[in-house]
Formats: C-alpha cells, sequence, structure tokens
C-alpha cells in the first residue's frame, strides 16, 4: 500500500461538477413526455373520506389523469424483510385519514402550473372528523422496553446521598434539506427507472419492488447527487410510490417534488421525546445509578422507537443502569430517523442532568466526567475497541481555556453580554453495513471503482477514489468514482455516520483483486519483464508492477501490460459482511468527543447567541480531514439551531404541522455561526477496518443542545429543559 | 425540454440567459425559477422552498441578485439574467466557483448555486467587508449542511484576490 | 396558483386604467407572488407595474425626502440621503428580509406588505382577514409571534414590515393615485385597525395606486435608531421592534417618535408614549415609564405574553441608543 493519501485533505473531486450547476439532483433529470404530478393532502388529521369531488379539477386545462384510492392500482405493504419503511401503508391503501396532509389524491398534468392549479380544487368530503390526539405529553401507551439494566439502579438511588430526578423534552423537529424531496418515475418493458431522493438506494430498490409487487430485477434506483437527507431521505415515502404507480398506469414519465410544506407532514420528522433521566452519587462524586427511561411520539400505524438510551448504556460508568424506551401514538406522519437519532435528543438529557449533577456535588463538569469514565462497555461486558473520551475533555478544555471560568451565575462579562461557558460530551455508535464493490483497472491507466452506495454531501466520492489511490498508486485525478445506481455492486446506506467505514474493506479487496488479476497478466506476457514469473514474486506499487525483492529493478507500468495483453481491463470484487446490530459484540465500538462553548446573553434586549465553540472528536482515522470538519462543523451548527431555534409546532386542533415552512420553522443562518475550532484526535480503530476509519456524520450533533442548555444556566440560571431555549423561557 | 400544446393564455417574453437572447411564450403562472429549469433545462439553479425563504433559487436580474421563485416570467421583458451556468464551467471555473472548491463551501451542494450567484454578486454590493458583514448579507441562502464558514472564507479569499 | 390575466402597464394612466375588477398590481413580487403560490391571493389579473417609472429617490423642495414605490428596499436602503439623513430607515431596511429579497421588494409594496400569520397564510386554516366571517383560528392557536396591540376579536395578525415602523416614526406620507384622483395620506392615517373588517389593512380603494412617499426634513440634531428582537441574527421578522427618533437639549427630551413593529396590528404609534417621553430627562426610568404606557392597553394571546416584556426592553434600549443613555 502506498501510504499518503489517506489523511490527506483533498478537495472533493465532485466539486466542479458541484458549484457549477452541472452536478444533476433527482429533479434536475428530465424525460421525453414527461408529465408533472402534485399530490393533495389532507386538511384533517383524524377522520375519514366520505367523497372525493374531482370534476371540476378534471376541466382544468392540462389535466392528465386524477389518481385516488380507486383508480391508483395495486399497491402494496412490503414484507418486513423487504427492508426499512418508516410508513409502510402505501398511499391509498384505505379512507381512513390519520395525520394532517396524509395524501389522498394526486394530480397528474402537462406542466407543473397546470398540476398545482388543480391539485388546489380537488373536493375532498371529510366524515368521522374527530379531534386529533397531538398532545405533548407523553406516556407510553404500552410498558416501555427494557433497553438495557445492570446492577439494582433503585437500590442505589435511594441509597446514595446526592440525586437528581429530571424531565427533559426535545420537540418534533423536521430535517429540512435544502433539496425538496423528489421523485422521477419511468415505466417500460424492463421495469422501472426510478430517480429519487435516497440515502439507501439498495434499499428504497428491495422495498419499492415490493410495493409495486416487481421482481427486484426490474427496478433501478438512480440517484448521483442529494442534497442532503439527514436521515430524512433514509426511507421510502408514499409520494416516491405515488410517482411509480402514476408512470405505470400511464406509460409516460411522472416527475413528483415535494413541497416544503409538504416536507413538514410526510417524510417523516425527529420524534418529539420525553425524558426522565435519575442519577446519583456519592458524595465525592462517584456516580452510583442512571435511570434514563424516554418516550417517543410516533404515527398510527408504525412503529418507530427512536432509542434515546442508544448511548447511555456505554458511554457512563456507573455499575447501576436502567435504560427503557416506550412510544406512545398520535396523529402525525411518521417520525424517522434524523441526524444522530437516539442519541442526540438522549444525550441532550443525559448530559443536561450530568451537568445538573456536577452542579450539585460543586464539581466541575468535566472532572465529574474524568472521575467516571468507564474502562470497559459495563453493559456489554465487553472492551472498548477504541476510547479515548478522556481525552477529548482534556484537550478540548485546554483549547478552550476551561480553566479560566469562574462557575458562579452570571459572574462573567464581556462587551455589555454575560458570558455562559458550557460543556458537553458526545458519542455515538460505529459500525459497518454490508458493501460489496468493483475495481477496474483500465488500459488507458485510470481505474473505476463501482459500489452502489450514495454521497449525500458526506464526501463519499473523494474517500472511495482515496481508497482507490492509496490501494494501487493510480493518481487520484485518474480514478473515476460511480455511485448512486443499483445497477452497481451493493453498497452500504448513508445512514448511522456508517458508509466510510463499511466501503473500506470491500474496496480495498476488490483493488487488491484488480491488482492481482494485473500482475497475473504481467506473468503470461511475451518478451515482458514477468514472464514466467510467479505472482507471489510480484508487487503493484504506485501504478507498476514490480519485483518484491526489488533486486532485479525489472518494472512495468500496469497498463502497459493491459496493452501488451490486448485487454481493456482487469478488475475485482471486494465483499464485506454487516457488523450493525450483532447480537453479541466481541467489543464496544463507538466514537467519542467533546464540546466546549460560550454563550452571549444580553438580557436587556433578550438576545441569545453562540460566540464560539471548540469541538474534540475521536473518531478514529480520518480518511479526509477537509470533509470531515466539514461534517462536525455543519453538525455543530445545527446543534445551535437545535438548542436555541428549531421546533415543528402541531395546530392542536387541526393537527397540522403549522409553521410548515423555512421562515416560520427556523434554521441558523450563516450570521449565526458560532467561531468554531474543531480537533480530530487520531486513533484509528483497527479493530473496526483495516484503515481505523470510523465515522464523522453524526456525532457533532449530539451534545450540542446540553452545551448550550448548560452555558445558558451558566449564564442567566436558568436551566431549559424544554427545547428549544427561546426567548420567552428566559425573560 | 417539456412541450407542450399551444395554449392561447400565454404571454410572449423575451430576455437574455447567460448573454443569449431568450424568447418565449411563457405561461403567467411560469416562475423565473420554474421556466429555467423546465422551459430552458437550466437546472443548476434549485428549487429549495418556492417561497423566498431559502436563497437556492438566486440569480441576477440586471446585475442584481434575486430569488427566481418569487418572480413571475413574465415580467423579465427586456431583462439581462444570468445563472450559474453563465460564471463557468467544470473545465473553467469562476474564481467564486473555484474557491468554493478549494475552501470545501458546501457539502451535499445543492444550497451551492445559489450561495455562489449571492457570493459573486456580494462583491460588488455595498456589504462591509468584515466576516461577520459578509455573514450578515449571505443570510439568506440557507445552507443546512451548515457549510457558513468555509462560505464566508471562500468569499474573503476572492475578494484578497481582487484587491492584488 | 389560479391561472389569470398578466398585463405590462407602460405608464401610470395605463395602469389605473386597467385597474378594473378582480386585479392585483404586481411590483417585485416578494409578497403577491408568495401568497398567489399559497392560494392566498387569487387575482383574476395582474397588472404589472415594473416598467412604471417610479423609482426615483430625490429631495423635495421642502428639504425632505421623495422616494418613489418602485424603489426597491435596497437602493433607498444604501441611498446616501437616506443614510446621511435618515439612518434608521435605512437600518430598518436593511434588517429586513435578505438582500436577494431587498433587492426585490419596492416600497410600495412594503407598505402594503401583508402579515405572516401562519393561519392567514394557510388557505384550508379559518381567517378573518383572507375569508371573511370564517373565524380566527389564530386566537387558541400557534400565535407566538402575532400581535398584542390593535387587535380584535376577529384579528391579532401583526403587520410584519421592518419600513414601515420606520416610516411611522418619520411621519411619511403616503402618495395615492386612483380613479377620484391624487391622495396624500398621511402614514399614521393610512393603516386600518382589524376590529371587525381585518381585510380592510389600508384606507385604499379598489383601484388605487400608490405612487410614492416622501419624508418631512430630517429632525435637526435628532438621534434615532431602529432596534429588530428576533430569535436568529438574520433573515427572520421582528419578534419586537422599535423606531425611535429624539431630540434632546441639555438632557431633556424635546421631542420624541416612537413606532414599534412586530407587536400591534399595523405600525405601531402611540402619542401618550411621545408625550410621556418629552420634556423629561432621558434616563433608562422615564424610558422605562414610557414602556409602561405603551405595553398597558396590551391584550396576550396564549403564546406571545412574553412580547409585553420583550417589547418593554426593546423600546427601553433603542431610546437608550438613540440618546446614547447607557
Amino acid at each position: 500500500m502506498d501510504p499518503g493519501i489517506i489523511g490527506q485533505s483533498l478537495a472533493r473531486i465532485e466539486g466542479p461538477l458541484k458549484v457549477t450547476g452541472t452536478a444533476a439532483y433527482t429533479s434536475d433529470h428530465t424525460k421525453e413526455r414527461v408529465a408533472y404530478a402534485v399530490p393533495v393532502g389532507s386538511t384533517i388529521a383524524n377522520g375519514r373520506i366520505a367523497a372525493l369531488n374531482i370534476s371540476k379539477a378534471r376541466e382544468m386545462p392540462g389535466i392528465v389523469e386524477i389518481y385516488h384510492r380507486g383508480n391508483v392500482g395495486a399497491l402494496y405493504k412490503p414484507s418486513p424483510e423487504a427492508g426499512a419503511i418508516d410508513e409502510a401503508r402505501p398511499p391509498f391503501a384505505d379512507d381512513v385519514i390519520r395525520y394532517y396532509g396524509q395524501y389522498v389524491a394526486l394530480v397528474v398534468a402537462e406542466t407543473f402550473e397546470d398540476a398545482t392549479a388543480a391539485a388546489s380544487v380537488v373536493d375532498v368530503v371529510y366524515a368521522d372528523v374527530a379531534a386529533p390526539n397531538v398532545e405533548l405529553q407523553l406516556v407510553a401507551d404500552d410498558e416501555p422496553a427494557e433497553v438495557s439494566r445492570r446492577g439494582d439502579p433503585e437500590a442505589a438511588y435511594d441509597a446514595s446521598p446526592i440525586k437528581i430526578d429530571r424531565t427533559y423534552i426535545t420537540p418534533a423537529e423536521t430535517h429540512n434539506p435544502i433539496e425538496l424531496h423528489a421523485s422521477l418515475a419511468t415505466y417500460d418493458d424492463d421495469g422501472f427507472t426510478l430517480y429519487e431522493t435516497t440515502q439507501a438506494i439498495v434499499n428504497h430498490r428491495n422495498v419499492v419492488s415490493e410495493i409495486l409487487n416487481v421482481p427486484r430485477e426490474n427496478v433501478r434506483i438512480v440517484m448521483k447527487f442529494l442534497g442532503s437527507g439527514f436521515g430524512g431521505k433514509l426511507w421510502p415515502w408514499s409520494h416516491g410510490t405515488l410517482a411509480a404507480a402514476a408512470a405505470r398506469n400511464l406509460g409516460r414519465p411522472v416527475k413528483l417534488v415535494v413541497t416544503r410544506k409538504q416536507m413538514f407532514q410526510t417524510v417523516g420528522h425527529r420524534a418529539r421525546t420525553q425524558q426522565r433521566v435519575r442519577m446519583s452519587a456519592q458524595r465525592n462524586g462517584s456516580l452510583t445509578s442512571l435511570r434514563h427511561e424516554a418516550v417517543n411520539d410516533a404515527g398510527m400505524l408504525d412503529e418507530y422507537d427512536e432509542n434515546c438510551g442508544e448511548a447511555t448504556p456505554h458511554f457512563y460508568g456507573t455499575s447501576n443502569l436502567l435504560v427503557t424506551g416506550g412510544q406512545t401514538r398520535r396523529n402525525i406522519g411518521s417520525p424517522t430517523a434524523m441526524r444522530g437519532p437516539g442519541a442526540v435528543p438522549g444525550l441532550f438529557a443525559t448530559e443536561s442532568a450530568y451537568d445538573e449533577l456536577a452542579i450539585e456535588l460543586g464539581l466541575d463538569p468535566v472532572q465529574l466526567r474524568l472521575q467516571n469514565e468507564p474502562t470497559r462497555d459495563q453493559s456489554l461486558d465487553v472492551p472498548f475497541s477504541s476510547r479515548h473520551y478522556a481525552e477529548c475533555l482534556t484537550v478540548g478544555a485546554e483549547k478552550f481555556g476551561w480553566s479560566l471560568r469562574s462557575p458562579a451565575i452570571g459572574s462573567m462579562r464581556k462587551d455589555g453580554s454575560i458570558l455562559g461557558w458550557g460543556m458537553s460530551g458526545c458519542s455515538w455508535l460505529a459500525a459497518r453495513f454490508a458493501a460489496e464493490a468493483r475495481v477496474e483497472l483500465h488500459a488507458d491507466g485510470s481505474a473505476r471503482v463501482a459500489i452502489g452506495t450514495q454521497d449525500i454531501g458526506t464526501g463519499t466520492y473523494t474517500v472511495l477514489a482515496q481508497l482507490v489511490a492509496e490501494t494501487t498508486g493510480i493518481p487520484i485525478g485518474r480514478i473515476t468514482v460511480e455511485l448512486g445506481d443499483t445497477r452497481l455492486p451493493p453498497g452500504p446506506t448513508s445512514g448511522g455516520s456508517m458508509v466510510t467505514a463499511s466501503v473500506i474493506p470491500a474496496v480495498l479487496e476488490a483493488a487488491r483483486a484488480a491488482m492481482k488479476s494485473a500482475i497475473g497478466l504481467a506473468t503470461t506476457l511475451e518478451r515482458q519483464p514477468f514472464k514466467g514469473w510467479s505472482p507471489e514474486d510480484l508487487n503493484f506499487q504506485s501504478g507498476k508492477i514490480v519485483a518484491r525483492n526489488g533486486a532485479s529493478g525489472k518494472q512495468i507500468d500496469y497498463h502497459e501490460v493491459l496493452q501488451n495483453a490486448s485487454v481493456a481491463m482487469v478488475s475485482g470484487g471486494g465483499k464485506a459482511a454487516s457488523t450493525f446490530g450483532e447480537e453479541h459484540p466481541k467489543r464496544s465500538s463507538h466514537s467519542y468527543g467533546a464540546h466546549f462553548l460560550e454563550i452571549a446573553w444580553q438580557p436587556e434586549i433578550a438576545r441569545l447567541r453562540v460566540n464560539r465553540v471548540v469541538t474534540v472528536i475521536d473518531a478514529g482515522r480520518i480518511v479526509n480531514p477537509r470533509a470531515a470538519l466539514n461534517q462536525i462543523e455543519g453538525a455543530v451548527v445545527m446543534g445551535v439551531g437545535m438548542a436555541l431555534l428549531e421546533e415543528a409546532h402541531y395546530d392542536p386542533r387541526t393537527g397540522a404541522p403549522i409553521n410548515s415552512n423555512l421562515a416560520d420553522y427556523i434554521v441558523a443562518t450563516n450570521a449565526d455561526t458560532p467561531r468554531m475550532d474543531v480537533t480530530f484526535l487520531d486513533y484509528p480503530d483497527t479493530k473496526l477496518n483495516e484503515l481505523g476509519a470510523r465515522g464523522v456524520g453524526e456525532i457533532g450533533l449530539a451534545g450540542m443542545a446540553s452545551a448550550i442548555a448548560s452555558a445558558v444556566y451558566h449564564a442567566t440560571g436558568v436551566r431549559v429543559r424544554t427545547l428549544p431555549i427561546d426567548i420567552e423561557k428566559l425573560l | 425540454m417539456a412541450s407542450h400544446e399551444f395554449r392561447t393564455d400565454r404571454v410572449e417574453v423575451a430576455f437574455t440567459v447567460n448573454g443569449k437572447p431568450v424568447g418565449l411564450a411563457v405561461d403567467p403562472r411560469a416562475t423565473l425559477l420554474d421556466t429555467l429549469r423546465d422551459e430552458l433545462g437550466l437546472t443548476g439553479t434549485k428549487k429549495g422552498c418556492d417561497h423566498g425563504q431559502c436563497g437556492a433559487c438566486t440569480v441576477h436580474v440586471n446585475g442584481r441578485r434575486v430569488n427566481s421563485c418569487l418572480s413571475f416570467a413574465a415580467t423579465h421583458e427586456g431583462a439581462a439574467i444570468d445563472t450559474i451556468e453563465g460564471l463557468g464551467t467544470p473545465d473553467n471555473l469562476h474564481p467564486m466557483q473555484r474557491a468554493f472548491v478549494e475552501l470545501d463551501g458546501y457539502q451535499c451542494g445543492y444550497c451551492t448555486p445559489g450561495q455562489i450567484m449571492s457570493a459573486v454578486a456580494l462583491l460588488a454590493e455595498p456589504c462591509g467587508e468584515s466576516d461577520a458583514e459578509v455573514a450578515e448579507c449571505m443570510s439568506g441562502n440557507v445552507c443546512r449542511c451548515g457549510a457558513y464558514q468555509n462560505i464566508v472564507a471562500a468569499i474573503q479569499s476572492v475578494r484578497k484576490e481582487n484587491a492584488t | 396558483m389560479n391561472s389569470f390575466t398578466f398585463t405590462r402597464a407602460r405608464t401610470i394612466a395605463d395602469a389605473l386604467r386597467s385597474a378594473r375588477g378582480d386585479v392585483k398590481f404586481l411590483a417585485g413580487g416578494t409578497t403577491l407572488v408568495d401568497l398567489m403560490k399559497l392560494d392566498v391571493e387569487r387575482p383574476a389579473g395582474i397588472i404589472d407595474l415594473n416598467a412604471l417609472p417610479l423609482a426615483e429617490v430625490r429631495r423635495t423642495p421642502d428639504g425632505g425626502l421623495h422616494i418613489g414605490a418602485l424603489a426597491r428596499n435596497s437602493d433607498v436602503a444604501h441611498h446616501p440621503d437616506v443614510v446621511r439623513d435618515y439612518p434608521l430607515l435605512s437600518q430598518a431596511l436593511l434588517s429586513g428580509a435578505s438582500v436577494q429579497l431587498r433587492n426585490m421588494a419596492s416600497t410600495g409594496g412594503n407598505l402594503l406588505q401583508r402579515t405572516r400569520c401562519v393561519y392567514f397564510r394557510d388557505a384550508a386554516m379559518a381567517c378573518n382577514k383572507r375569508s371573511p366571517g370564517s373565524g380566527c383560528a389564530a386566537i387558541g392557536g400557534f400565535n407566538r409571534n402575532l400581535a398584542i396591540l390593535g387587535t380584535s376579536a376577529h384579528c391579532i395578525a401583526t403587520n410584519p414590515s421592518d419600513q414601515n415602523v420606520a416610516l411611522t416614526a418619520l411621519e411619511a406620507t403616503v402618495h395615492v393615485t386612483g380613479s377620484n384622483g391624487e391622495r396624500s395620506v398621511p402614514i399614521g392615517d393610512f393603516y386600518l385597525l382589524p376590529g371587525q373588517t381585518p381585510e380592510r389593512e389600508t384606507i385604499l380603494e379598489p383601484g388605487d395606486l400608490v405612487t410614492s412617499v416622501t419624508l418631512p426634513p430630517p429632525a435637526p440634531g435628532a438621534g434615532s435608531t431602529y432596534v429588530k428582537l428576533r430569535d436568529r441574527a438574520s433573515f427572520e421578522f421582528a419578534l419586537a421592534s422599535a423606531a425611535v427618533v429624539v431630540t434632546i437639549k441639555g438632557g431633556v427630551m424635546q421631542r420624541a417618535r416612537v413606532a414599534m413593529g412586530g407587536i400591534a396590528t399595523k405600525p405601531w404609534r402611540n402619542l401618550d408614549v411621545e408625550a410621556a417621553l418629552e420634556g423629561q430627562p432621558a434616563t433608562r426610568e422615564r424610558f422605562a415609564d414610557a414602556a409602561q404606557i405603551l405595553l398597558s392597553d396590551a391584550k396576550p394571546q396564549s403564546r406571545n405574553g412574553f412580547k409585553v416584556e420583550l417589547a418593554k426592553r426593546c423600546l427601553v434600549h433603542a431610546l437608550s441608543v438613540a440618546t446614547a443613555v447607557t
């Protein structure tokens, strides 16, 4: 292996396409005779459709067809084995309305303007309209599931001198990638070609083929560029099914772009959570028990578990622990995973509680964490594969200047503002999905790597090229990366921050197989230096085939070998199994980090801003620091929004997500961005893969809201346990 | 490009796009954004909210940046419209495009054409030169990936380049 | 969006002649196109004003300022005369929306900017302003950003403009032309309270066209500022804003003009507040007294009670800045 390209801050190889508008996102694709589809959503959240009057809409100009339950054709619920989907009921499956915005009809017209106009005059008559259940107080419908238990947390709590018992609430949040969800569906003799906004092309194909009841081979999913997803585009949603059904029924391509408003209704959101945290400690700060009991809301038909306790069992060192999770059904569209599902809302609760415990103990919050750092995963009773959380804490504290913190509330001031300093730890799982890859070495000196995964903005195109360049020594500029098409070998879902870790073994294996093939070819060529050599005596280095011992001084460019053999390419395949969700893992694999930050509070104008953030991340080896830094910084910015700004409000009478636009559901702007200083610890986790890379997509968001809440407490004396921390909570 | 049956309710409009004259009979309801994308095949300009709340659709009209989603195409008779496609190509990037690549002023790239159109316009506007002022002047372009720090750095690097 | 006829007006007379029936004038489009996409506005016809010669900004003979109705928010905000003599108007404009929107939005259009109430903006919801008699879903709903002053049992929608708050503090005059000729209306008389007819927001009659706004000569020696409070740092409507112009002599406030935004159904001016300031020393105590008077009639809704305190702080802060009291 030629060292050096892994760990380099390379510019994204697809960058020139993105900055010129050349990169084609899903809705940028078009087809001859494309028709435009606009779904009609229900304006109640609980009831049924008594009648659908479409006669007026039918008379509108440009109408192609209006689909509804009576004419959409067969659509099936996918089997559980097909893959993941959060809203499994096919659209139009019955007349029952279970959430506001649920699709009740689909207008297809010649133009977008025609379809939109007609959709607005489809008249839906509702019956049995009942008050929607969008109650904010969450009590699990059934006995919550026990996620993890060790020791006797109840007894330990009762016996401890210091204890806290707090409840934390996180709101419904919407992903709001700037790219609208979209689908361009075509159907012909070969089956369906679906251009989809998806973070998981393989899962999408497997699930949608069952919904449409066609063989998997007859569905092709294409997604070359995703305008991000943050989890909202992991699994198929109803609009894609409707576009495919319309294309099938009409025999012409159909494009459907979901509106921003519909994106608050029908493509998932981060579940609202209510979490009770009980912690107890000895007076010296030794954590004696931790109970973390979470409930999240879910749609009426589906089983969405936010899993708030995802990080709790391994993150906290205590002999007595309980983590539970429960759900309660609401008249809302199904929630779905959103960046750092489980751990992000979960760590807001547990890390906030830890801060409260530190104050109760009179201990520095960094000290409390260091003091309770576990040496192994106490729930699984296995060692950590690589855990350097303590170093994240100490390095972060040093870089931030934490030792200068004066702990008294409101005691730090600068430029007329009260400063608040807060910190928090963070953690995110590390695992691999199954992956296959193919690497080709071409006679023109180029290489191509093909894998059915996605680049959702995380840098996967570049990482894949780096892996091939590193292994083969072929310059990165001569490597083509092909992804985003189910015709390619099945690759990992872009979820769980697992793509990089997942592709490494498959791509390295494929590259090595291709190199081996080139070496084999070299030994067969007449009048060439290695004719008759044993392949074992040869090596592939920097794009050349060389003698292993180097003694002979002989070498030949691999592409010369191919040219001389009249071979266009040699290729190799690679394949690696999943480690995700193993029942009895031998090690506990996670990434770790710590945030230290400063907020400024100006009480005379009720202005709260995050000034600066120092983040230290232990995520194994970093393949491309430039892209990885951007991931963490972007997550920190999203954390500012999560802590201070973001909440989807459901109207209590209609059940409508009422602030369903980017002016009323506010996310951080450029002007809200704090100064950021991100450091990666460099401890390769070679138990996870050969290069020791984990993932960085989600961890940066975890712990941000608790760090900000802690800083706000430090500045104002107000402990906010219900996000977001809006102005009214501080007045 | 979509093909349409002849419709009498259309409005004739002529403008230039990236310097090239364009004459169209548009649906008066069609926004400049949808016209660029669906009629002219210029899909570099993106739809993110369709209500002037995200900036992904930013183009220049007569040299000024605007939200093409809140503008009917029919109102642009005689206008000079510039889109991301007119700025540079992958093989011949505009300095601002190059700066976005070099300084990683994006992640997913979807809001990027709008960011770059804003950034190019900004350098000719009475926006201050500090990072904070640039951030304020760029706040009409939402980047949900949060690449804001790098976006400001890209703009500042081009400003510096221009000054030398 | 519904279908409509599209007409390009070449002259003002052209525009007025075309203004028959259910038509709307279109300037920057930042409000109208937005609301048409939401099916909140469904005009049968659109008259495009953008070719009319109404974009001029110039001094008036009396030393005031004429701002053409089609002058774009960006151009007004950066106009040297505005920056020098009416800085709070510049500040207010630059605190609103985004650069792109300010490049589009016109002075006249901003005068007629419509509320951001989410129930008004959603055609499926009850709203007396959009659909008279249908009720007000905002009362008892998500009303965090809605009004606490000037409301009625029929409507609690906030006027969202920043510009209009500054124009109110500057005592601007709105110039209108219509079928009954030309009129000039003090901005204080231009907006209507919702009362029982929230669908009527201004004194404009059908077919009326706003042609310009004029400002009186700047008050000599006055301090002024525009303070806008909101959740995020930029690109958001005000939760509370204050435009103040104060002239001080010997530590005593001789003349005070105060207008508030984000908290009321129209750009809010209360003469009692100004009277409570004039003749008083410029101190935080007197500012707080004035803020108390401003909010004495406040009627908070289920989710916006915090605006009472927020508005007080906003006004006290604005007066402190304008009078340089710390």
